[in-house]
């Protein structure tokens, strides 16, 4: 009995996790206190105060759990030297619920374990946004004071930038890019476990710091200096948050790029990558180079505020506006981070329903690498009311207004894409046109903001807030919810249910629009952003758009309702019920635990739709030659149901669900 | 050229191919994934390991940042008034840590030609030098004379001295790790990736600090 | 089971006739009429109180009618796929045709774009360089510090004559040109005109600055609009553009009731 239970302390697992965290926090207390009494910092009653065990606590204890969890089990016994043992794949796959709650190396339970966390973050952070709505419907504080407030709106955008877009979008591709290049699995499969355990603690963290005395943090998801450096304690719950949620999505970046460069199948050369492949590449580029510098920032912040440095203080020679360029120099490129990936989605859905081949595909990467490049230059357009020396202002607008031009180009070749199509106006297909015109006011918008006398004017206002919701919830959300419907029966092996769907595409488009629209108004009319109430001129809008936005909320009802039931008890998915011709969709719903019973072979296009006879990717060699050579680039070939046979572009009963 | 590789590579994938093949009758139950195919001649650790220190390089970028905005753009007095910083002995300490990039070439030079004795050796010495280094520069925080809560200057001072202090306690970190592995019998000439990817980092951590003398003590 | 081969340009409605397209075509340029009227009848901005403010709405409104064609555009390709090119029954294998490209048609749309952006942003550094020029005439000079929660005002000697004048209230004169020099002894703040369409950030450790010229009486909201803590949402003040006689008459019955004076 004893002994059963100590072992469950030793092997990995939550039980030794939740021991490795209490270890965690009492390592903390206690290298505090020898620090600082061996620093002459000797007043006992000061360590019960704790904030610096605190701080020493997040950075610790996060860690301590990851050890008890099991995720460094490997690499210690590498480090200690013994011998090296042949992979057995325990950690590999899902058998049961049970495996999708621990350590597992298997890319599509990481992609899964990170999409559904991510959602779960989507709504908390939603709820907060309907927590502030409430208190916006009128002027004056009803329902939270202005402290509280000020905390809503940080975590909420905290939250959704950092725990749901980012990490959805690499959940996602996590599932289906190893898929799509022909992987087994990525390049590194226990550090992809790993990224994907900094999630929750980032995201548990960033929510606890309601709890924590002085309130949550409050300075918004940008904790602008010096107000950040001076605010209570629940700022440093924002600053450790960060750093867990950059090392995650630095670490997961790296795995892509890797992957992408060493484990395409053969004949995948880059330009017969599908463009989901290329937006990840090129979003991963854009972290590695991006991330450290918010991860740099928060340390600045950090140490300023837990040791007393000068880096904010302008009393001492440091530098406010500094924490600004380097904080944008992270975030503006975030943007992309927050975008590219939605592009490639929508390349996938748009080709896929319009039953053509991608318009201008190498147009279509090139503007990808465009982005990348053009958006380490224009990260200053955040900062033209900020007092920055006035020069700089001119090039970053002009960079600005460049930067539209290769997001057009996207735009643009998707239009072209569907001319002469043959729409299939599912759900997916749905959620990308409506995309692509939310995308576009949001876009319209941003080179509006470029042009400076323009900019200084609403700069902060609501018509940010509105340009930056139909950015990230207009543009990433569209494209999130095209992906996640779009690979649903991929990732479940169930379909969902298709008039759901058509209801909560048509509900979030029309409640966004009503919510989010008249926003630009009221910042052109003088109404500032991040306010616990505002001037009663702004009251009937505001009102009006509170009453939307709960109208929106319930519409992700819906959602939830159709996800949860469909995976449950939704009827069957065939392999290939899209009849695309990417690889993820050669192989059955769910795929085989290793993905493929041999690696394929690439031969043609991603998206030869239409072409008669085009085949993207084979299996070789063909165990079934009568399957071969079929030239059914579109319709035909065999069941191939199990995955590992049949040509690639073929594919189950497309009636299956429609 | 793409022709070629396509059959080149499905001929492989077919000779591979053949054996899981035979046992993929009900899959989940064989044993491992087929092998992945190739598609760079760059070995995915050292790829890995490339990209990692791009990302070491920009935190390095955002506390010059830093350095920059406070040194140059405030044009605040360097080091700050009443100050100075100990250029010689950094200097000697500069050669302390260079010496250890060639003890460490010297080591993976050894393990290349199977002589373990010198794979030892060097790793040893590169991991004491590096300990040299870090001690003296720990010495020369409790002798310089200020904090950096005193000014900005030093605050970015201990803050770009501090951060790469930091690199070098991982460095040393991944350096015993490959000591202990090396003691241990597990290198060998024709399996040395272990060594010479953390050596990749040890090597950046010196550069690293190369531009960070010049600009911090030297200039 | 079978592959349709594309065909092109036949009765099929893959192409599109040619009584549709001419409608789209036409409820395109009908919609692109109502929206330049709308965006005339919407009142979009506060009332204009400076010469500044009505450079910045007219490029507004420049910037509006520039986007309607181009929304508009994007909204009618695809609202006319989804009439002319859905699915229809009995096509649920077929295949659009295989056009990969248009190396003309991406050329022009990467090169109208730029044309137009350069040709936008040009323009707006011309309405910078207006709003943000000193003028001909002379100018007065304002201090204006923010900290949280509120901001004050200073009028220097040049203006009283005299020792400086502190005060909480932030009068204006109509038609002469205003220079804010700008502070904060706190956190960042954010000093705003809505009136006149411009702010820009009050930084602890610099001084930044605005110019305007007020063109109309009245009084006006001043907002920080940069979060600076608890009480940010109510950080307001107000600007009382007056006459230019009156103004100094403010200023010297100010000068002689406030207390500690020298």
């Amino acid at each position: 009995m004893i002994a059963a239970s100590i072992a469950r302390f030793r092997g990995p697992g939550f039980y030794r996790a939740a021991l490795g965290f209490v270890l965690g926090i009492a390592f903390a207390a206690a290298i505090t206190w020898v620090i600082r009494a061996a620093t002459g910092h000797h007043t006992f009653p000061h360590y019960l105060k704790g904030e610096a065990i605190l701080v020493v606590s997040l950075i610790a204890s996060p860690l301590f759990f990851l050890v008890g969890l099991g995720g460094f089990d490997y690499w210690f016994a590498w480090a200690a030297g013994k011998p090296t043992q042949p992979e057995d794949h325990s950690s590999h796959g899902a058998h049961g619920w049970k495996d999708y709650f621990r350590i597992n190396t298997d890319h599509k339970v990481i992609g899964i374990q990170y999409t559904v966390t991510s959602f779960f973050f989507l709504l908390v952070g939603g709820l907060l946004a309907m927590l502030m709505r409430i208190e916006l419907a009128q002027p004056g504080a009803q329902f939270v004071d202005a402290n509280t407030y000020n905390g809503l709106f940080s975590v909420h955008a905290s939250l959704l930038i950092f725990l749901f877009i980012i990490p959805v979008f690499a959940g996602l591709a996590n599932y289906v890019l190893p898929l799509m290049i022909g992987a087994p699995d990525m390049a590194f499969p226990r550090l992809n476990a790993l990224s994907y355990w900094l999630l929750p603690i980032a995201g548990v963290m960033m929510l606890s710091s309601f709890l924590a005395p002085g309130g949550a943090f409050a300075d918004g998801w940008t904790a602008y200096t010096p107000l950040s450096v001076d605010a209570p304690v629940g700022q440093d719950f924002f600053t450790l948050g960060v750093q867990f949620a950059g090392a995650s999505s630095i670490m997961t970046a790296l795995n892509f790029l890797v992957t992408i460069i060493t484990m395409r199948a053969p004949g995948m050369s880059f330009f017969r990558m599908p463009l989901l492949v290329w937006a990840n590449f090129a979003t991963s580029l854009l972290v590695v180079i991006a991330t450290p510098f918010v991860a740099a920032s928060q340390f600045f912040i950090l140490l300023d505020r837990a040791l007393g440095f000068n880096f904010f203080n302008s009393g001492n020679g440091g530098d406010v506006l500094m924490y600004q360029h380097v904080f944008w120099f992270y975030s503006h490129p975030a943007v992309y981070i927050m975008m590219l990936p939605g592009f490639g989605i929508v390349s996938e859905v748009i080709a896929v329903k319009s039953r053509k081949p991608i318009f201008g595909y190498r147009m279509m990467a090139f503007s990808l690498l465009a982005i990348v490049m053009l958006g380490f230059t224009v990260w200053a357009h955040h900062m033209f009311t900020s007092g920055m020396a006035m020069w700089i202002r001119i090039p970053m607008a002009v960079t600005t207004a460049i930067i539209a031009i290769p997001t057009g180009i996207k735009i643009f070749s998707w239009l072209a894409t569907l001319w002469r199509g043959v729409l299939h106006l599912d759900t997916p297909m749905l959620f990308a046109l409506g995309f692509l015109t939310t995308f576009t006011l949001g876009g319209i918008s941003g080179v509006m903001l470029a042009m400076v006398p323009f900019d200084i004017h609403v700069s902060a206002t609501y018509f940010i807030v509105a340009h930056i919701h139909y950015v990230l919830f207009g543009g990433s959300l569209m494209t999130i919810f095209a992906g996640v419907y779009y690979w649903f029966p991929k990732m479940t092996g169930r379909m969902y249910d298709e008039r759901l769907g058509k209801w909560h595409f048509w509900t979030t488009f029309v409640f966004f629009n009503l919510t989010f629209g008249p926003m630009h108004i009221l910042g052109l009319q003088g109404m500032p952003r991040r306010v616990a109430t505002y001037a009663d001129q702004f009251a009937t809008l505001n009102l009006i758009i509170s009453i939307f936005s709960f109208a929106l909320g319930l519409s992700t009802l819906i959602f939830i309702y159709n996800m949860v039931t469909s995976w449950r008890g939704g009827p069957r998915a065939s392999a290939n019920p899209w009849r695309a011709m990417t690889l993820e969709w050669q192989v059955s719903s769910p795929p085989p635990i290793f993905n493929f019973d041999r690696v394929p072979t690439v031969v043609g296009g991603p998206y030869e739709y239409g072409v008669p006879g085009a085949v993207h990717g084979m299996f070789a060699p063909p165990p079934l030659p009568a399957t071969v050579g079929a030239g059914s680039g579109s319709g035909g070939g065999s069941s191939g149901g199990s995955g590992g046979s049949g040509t690639v572009g073929g594919g189950a009963n497309p009636f299956g669900n429609e | 050229m793409e022709a070629a590789s396509v059959t080149h590579a499905a001929g492989r994938a077919a000779h591979e191919g053949a054996p899981s093949g035979a046992q993929a009758g009900e899959h989940g139950e064989h044993h491992g994934p087929p092998p992945a195919n190739r598609s760079s001649r760059v070995e995915p650790q050292l790829l890995g390991m490339l990209l990692f220190i791009i990302s070491e390089v920009m935190v390095f970028g955002a506390f010059f940042t830093a350095y920059f905005f406070i040194r140059v753009a405030q044009g605040d007095p360097w080091p700050a008034v009443g100050t100075t910083l100990p250029v010689e002995v950094a200097g000697v300490n500069t050669l302390i840590l260079v010496s250890s990039s060639f003890t460490l070439h010297w080591a993976e030079a050894a393990i290349k030609r199977g002589n373990h004795f010198g794979l030892k050796a060097g790793m040893v010495v590169t991991f004491l030098l590096g300990a040299t280094f870090l001690f003296i520069q720990i010495n020369e925080y409790a002798n310089i004379g200020f904090a950096p809560q005193d000014t900005a200057q030093a605050t970015i001072f201990y803050g770009l001295t501090g951060l790469h202090g930091a690199h070098v306690t991982i460095g040393l970190i991944l350096l015993l790790i490959v000591c202990i592995r090396a003691f241990r019998g597990h290198y060998s000439p024709e399996e040395h990736k272990g060594v010479e990817i953390p050596g990749i980092y040890w090597h950046f951590v010196d550069i690293m600090w190369i531009v960070v003398y010049l600009t911090v003590y030297v200039i | 089971m079978n592959v349709h081969t594309p065909d092109s340009g036949s009765s099929d409605s893959r192409s599109g006739s040619r009584r549709s397209l001419i409608f789209a075509g036409v409820a395109a340029v009908i919609s692109i009429a109502i929206g330049v009227v709308l965006s005339y009848v919407i009142h979009w901005f506060p009332v204009q109180a400076s010469t500044q403010a009505k450079e910045t709405d007219t490029l507004y409104h420049v910037l509006v009618i520039a986007s309607i064609p181009i929304f508009v555009l994007v909204v009618t390709v695809i609202l006319y796929s989804v009439w002319q090119f859905r699915m229809k029954p009995g096509e649920e294998l077929k295949d659009g045709p295989p056009i990969h490209g248009n190396t003309r048609l991406e050329v022009l749309w990467t090169a109208i774009p730029a044309v137009i952006l350069l040709g936008l942003v040009s323009y707006s550094f011309v309405v910078l360089n207006n709003n943000e020029k000193k003028p001909a005439g002379p100018e007065i000079q304002i201090n204006v510090t923010g900290q949280q929660f509120e901001w004050s005002y200073e009028y220097p000697s040049s203006l009283t004559g005299g020792a400086p004048l502190k005060s909480t209230q932030l009068y204006v004169p109509m038609n002469e040109s205003v220079y804010f020099n700008i502070k904060s002894v706190d956190v960042i703040h954010a000093f705003w005109v809505p009136a006149f369409r411009l702010q820009i950030d009050a930084v602890p450790g610099i001084t930044t600055h605005w110019r305007a010229t007020p063109d109309r009486l009245g009084s006006y909201p001043v907002v920080c609009n940069l979060l600076c803590g608890v009480g940010h949402s109510l950080m307001r003040s107000a600007i009382h553009v007056v006459p230019q006689a009156r103004f100094r008459q403010w200023l010297a019955l100010q000068a002689n009731s406030a207390p500690g004076r020298q």
